[in-house]
């Protein structure tokens, strides 16, 4: 139907330009005006399609129906100067001011979430200490379905093993520079290491494998250390760029909201250049099938392969793995990143 | 079957808010997320309301082993493209057309050179790309003329839901009382660009004014972009003396758009280059017929949901405007045609077209 009505549209124009319903030449002159304008606009605005140079005639029509060329009165060379002047500081300064205003905004939402972050690491401590107090666990227990607890106190020990463990403990015997691993000098962390076991695995290729644990009390189990501290607790005391390969088992299951952004910020700052921190979590969808009550009033939940890889990536970690197991262990997965190899070496480096 | 990659990022030049390429993007991020790979959006410029959702171009990731995929957002010259060019991962474009240098090149010549080098760039990217998308059918032939081997059409997304903003009341009664003046309401939505031709537009208000309706007027929608185009097309509308006609509303809320919509006649286009024209759809969707210059993607967009006209001569424009303001029977059929035309775009639908050409890639060899 359009085909057609085109067709007759067509018909109808050529008819009021044949019997001169529209005057001859409207169509060039209304191209002419525009031309006029267009000229008189670049002329304005300093642009290369200008044909007018100083004291060159503007334009016959203009909005105010006067002259608004390069020339005109004083009034209106002062009114160009100062549209120049304006576009000019807008060309120059705008960069400069668009550039510190983004800086600032940028300052802001970093020292915001190193705030949230410090908080976490606070709240981390307290939990652990409230929950070592009798009184504070029975109020626990009695307040949180199936006694689960923010701090990790009941949580329960992760069954990492077979090909899981394997994988686990191959993405972390590579952790640091090949010298040091060579030498038995990376240092890796285990958070919430339970009984100590991947620690003594880790050790047994030549790592200084250390542990902490909100549940136990510092002790020293042959070679291996653990420490009594939640993960985020121990990992907010521990000094920037030192870790060499970092564990995270358990509390990845049940962050508090907003806990898994702080827990991923201190990762990848602890992690040394060539770092390696690797998570083993169980899987959203088996925490919420084992009991959806518990699952859904419990105070934190696991998190997807896919946010801990946003996540990870969003604090400058590489090289993301994830790693499922095969359906004997349907339920559990596990996530690597590494810090990028610095490529400034430090005086000490020096040959 | 490839190694399935656990992030694929996208590179855009710039990304800003109500701007159809840079609404693409976040959809087709939300996409890519759903489909479980980590996503991010790196720009070498963005708005300030997009920090913390965008991340500068300077930290994107360059992994390589397969982990990692680049998807370009090509829509001009840039040096996002040259980062995507040496990047080590498997390389996408998503091409959303380039405006020819030689319709911008008079009003602002450092845009000329970023369309001359965005076109550069395009041929550039041509032989490392494994799979190149297009928003349309159109810039799908323009990609094999670039020398893209392996090409495909996924429609540009955009929520019609968006369409669906409330109308602003201020803005509602305030343009119902200029209707009540008499006269039919045109309207033209897009960026205060020159390859938008408004000026196309107002010679056609101005040929139906003396020929048909001396009362009509036209509500330019959008954000002034170029300061010389829009002081040339004020000082036009002035010396045809539309200044009362002609109203030049740059920028409005989602409501407000909503509201010259659901006020306007006709939406009149007279561009001379659209890789897709989005709002073509939009005023179908808001049941306003349209006319419009069959330029570049144009015609695909409307196919014959609209009066496209093979030339836009000022009398021809006007003569079809008039054509369907007073054919009742006409009208009727364009609403209906164009509501069924809006409906064929859905987000669902192209987002589904998205993530088929993400696994047309997968399961490649």
């Amino acid at each position: 139907m359009t085909f057609e009505v085109i067709g007759e549209i067509s018909e109808q124009a050529k008819q009021l330009l044949a019997t001169g319903e529209v005057p001859a030449g409207l169509e060039d002159e209304l191209d002419a005006c525009f031309e006029e304008v267009a000229q008189a606009s670049l002329a304005t605005a300093g642009g290369p399609g200008s044909t007018g140079g100083p004291g060159s005639a503007g334009p016959s029509r203009t909005p105010s129906g006067g002259s608004k060329g390069t020339g005109g009165s004083p009034a209106a060379r002062l009114s160009q100067l100062s549209t120049r002047v304006t576009m000019l500081a807008r060309r120059r300064l705008g960069p400069a001011l668009r550039g510190l205003e983004r800086r600032s905004d940028l300052s802001a939402a970093r020292a915001g979430e190193a705030a949230a972050t410090q908080a976490h690491v606070a709240v981390d401590h307290l939990e652990r200490l409230v929950a070592r107090s009798p009184l504070a666990s029975r109020a626990l227990s009695a307040a949180r379905p199936g006694g689960a607890t923010a701090s990790g106190a009941d949580g329960i020990d992760p069954t990492i093993e077979g090909p899981l463990l394997e994988w686990v403990l191959d993405r972390l015997s590579g952790a640091g520079s090949p010298e040091q691993v060579r030498e038995g000098q990376g240092l890796v962390l285990h958070a919430e290491c339970g009984d100590g076991r991947i620690i003594e695995e880790l050790a047994a290729r030549g790592l200084d494998a250390r542990g902490a644990d909100p549940r136990r009390s510092a002790r020293a189990a042959g070679d291996t250390i653990i420490v009594a501290a939640g993960a985020l607790e121990y990992l907010g005391a521990t000094p920037s760029d030192t870790l060499d390969g970092l564990l995270l088992t358990g509390v990845v299951d049940r962050l508090r909201p907003g806990a898994a952004r702080a827990l991923a910020q201190l990762a990848a700052g602890r992690l040394a250049s060539g770092g390696v921190v690797v998570l083993v979590s169980a899987r959203p969808e088996a925490a919420a099938s084992v009991d959806p009550v518990v699952a859904d009033l419990a105070p934190g939940r696991p998190l997807h392969p896919v946010t801990w890889c946003h996540l990870l990536a969003r604090y400058g970690l590489s090289e993301l793995a994830v790693f499922e197991p095969d359906a004997s262990e349907p339920d559990i997965f596990a996530v690597s990143a590494r810090r990028r190899v610095s490529v400034f070496t430090s005086a000490n480096d020096s040959p | 079957m490839r190694i399935r990659p656990v992030r694929i990022d996208q590179v855009i030049p710039s990304i800003v808010e109500r701007d159809a390429v840079s609404h693409h993007a976040l959809e087709a991020q939300r996409v890519l997320r759903s489909m479980g790979f980590v996503s991010e959006i790196y720009a070498c410029t963005m708005a300030r309301e997009l920090t913390g959702r965008v991340h500068p171009l300077v930290e994107l990731p360059r992994e390589r082993g397969g982990h990692q995929w680049v998807c370009y957002q090509a829509s001009i010259g840039s040096p996002a493209a040259d980062s995507v060019a040496s990047h080590p991962g498997l390389k996408l474009v998503n091409y959303h057309n380039i405006s020819p240098a030689e319709l911008v090149d008079r009003w602002m010549p450092f845009l000329g050179e970023e369309v001359r080098l965005g076109r550069k760039q395009l041929l550039e990217l041509a032989p490392l790309t494994e799979l190149a998308v297009a928003v349309s059918e159109f810039n799908r032939v323009d990609l094999e003329q670039a020398g893209y081997r392996n090409t495909t059409v996924a429609p540009l997304m955009f929520d019609t839901a968006n369409f669906d903003h409330p109308p602003d009341t201020r803005t509602v009664d305030r343009l119902a009382a200029v209707r009540a003046k008499g006269g039919h309401d045109w309207l033209f939505v897009g960026q205060m660009l020159p390859h938008k031709a408004h000026q196309d537009v107002i010679k056609a208000l101005a040929c139906a004014r003396r020929l048909f309706d001396p009362q009509a007027r036209l509500h330019l929608i959008g954000r002034e972009s170029c300061a010389a185009y829009l002081e040339a097309l004020r000082r036009y509308v002035a010396a045809l003396g539309l200044t009362d006609a002609v109203e030049f509303a740059g920028s409005v809320s989602p409501g407000g758009l909503s509201a010259y919509y659901t006020a306007a006649d006709v939406l009149v286009c007279c561009s001379d280059h659209e890789g897709f024209c989005a709002p073509l759809l939009e005023a179908m969707h808001h049941r306003l017929p349209v006319v419009a210059y069959g330029a570049a993607a144009v015609p695909e967009t409307v196919l014959d949901a609209g009066i496209v006209l093979p030339s836009k001569s000022p009398v021809l424009v006007a003569t079809a405007v008039q054509r369907v303001l007073s054919d009742r029977r006409l009208r009727d059929e364009l609403v209906r045609a164009g509501l069924e035309r809006s409906r064929a775009f859905t987000l669902d639908g192209a987002r589904r077209a998205f993530a088929q050409a993400i696994e047309q890639v997968l399961q490649a060899d």
